[in-house]
């Protein structure tokens, strides 16, 4: 069970050409900035690339590939190296800026595209669990983040009134 | 060891940070351990039938005349 192992593993389909881009997000992107927090499943975040004369994108040739290479499907899952992988297309302008501006970290010599810190800050500001939040407040107190960078995107995606209420929730005394 | 909650807070939050910063390899090395050691859990406790703790519904009874 490893994740450096997924990591390789979409490297190589991004570079087969299956997956024009992605970017690694939710918990293990996370950890790329703060401490390890358990989770079932990697979330990775993709821009399919669409067939040719087909208007709709379809992850089939994604399945297709990584079962040709001994993944196995679990639902809505890819089980790659033990690990349940989801691959998810943008699902809003946010998730697709941070896919756009993703950056690249490395592990161990392996290239690993990771969601910056501001805009999985801001992800989490957006979906707004209780999970979420508490990453938020992980990534406040962690400093890790640019307050300029993350203002920036906030205000950009209409997510200002979300961050007032959240400060006087959490970061007020 | 202190029983100050100020220093036990700042201990706890120089160990947090200090786990924060060590290599992202060793990082998602402890998330693979993570994984293991939540999936064991679950595998032992998946709730059963017979395993299944119920409290008795309070009894509610006329007073006796």
């Amino acid at each position: 069970m490893r994740i450096q192992e997924v990591i390789r593993t979409i490297n190589q389909m991004q570079a087969d050409g299956v997956i024009e881009r992605y970017a690694i997000g939710g918990a293990v992107g996370a950890t790329f900035y703060l401490e390890p927090v358990a989770t079932l499943d990697v979330d990775i975040f993709i821009t399919f690339n669409a067939e040719a004369g087909r208007l709709l994108v379809s992850p089939q040739p994604i399945f297709d590939y990584l079962i040709a290479r001994g993944g196995v499907m679990e639902g809505e899952h890819v089980v790659i190296a033990g690990w349940p992988v989801q691959f998810l297309p943008p699902h809003s302008p946010l998730v697709e800026e941070a896919l756009n501006e993703a950056v690249t970290q490395d592990v161990d010599g392996i290239p690993a595209r990771v969601f910056s810190a501001e805009h999985l800050a801001a992800i989490a500001l957006q979906t707004g669990r209780a999970k979420d939040k508490a990453r938020l407040l992980q990534f406040v107190e962690s400093g890790k983040l640019s307050a300029e960078r993350f203002q920036a995107i906030i205000k950009r995606h209409h997510l200002v009134a979300a961050w007032d209420k959240f400060e006087t929730q959490f970061l007020t005394p | 060891m202190s029983l100050d909650l100020e220093t036990i807070f700042a201990g706890k939050r120089a160990f947090h940070t200090n786990l924060a910063e060590r290599p992202i390899a060793e990082k998602l090395r402890m998330l693979d351990a993570l994984r293991e050691r939540e999936l064991a859990i679950r595998g032992r406790t998946a709730p059963s039938a017979s395993f299944v703790f119920r409290e008795d519904p309070a009894l509610f009874r006329p007073k006796p005349q």
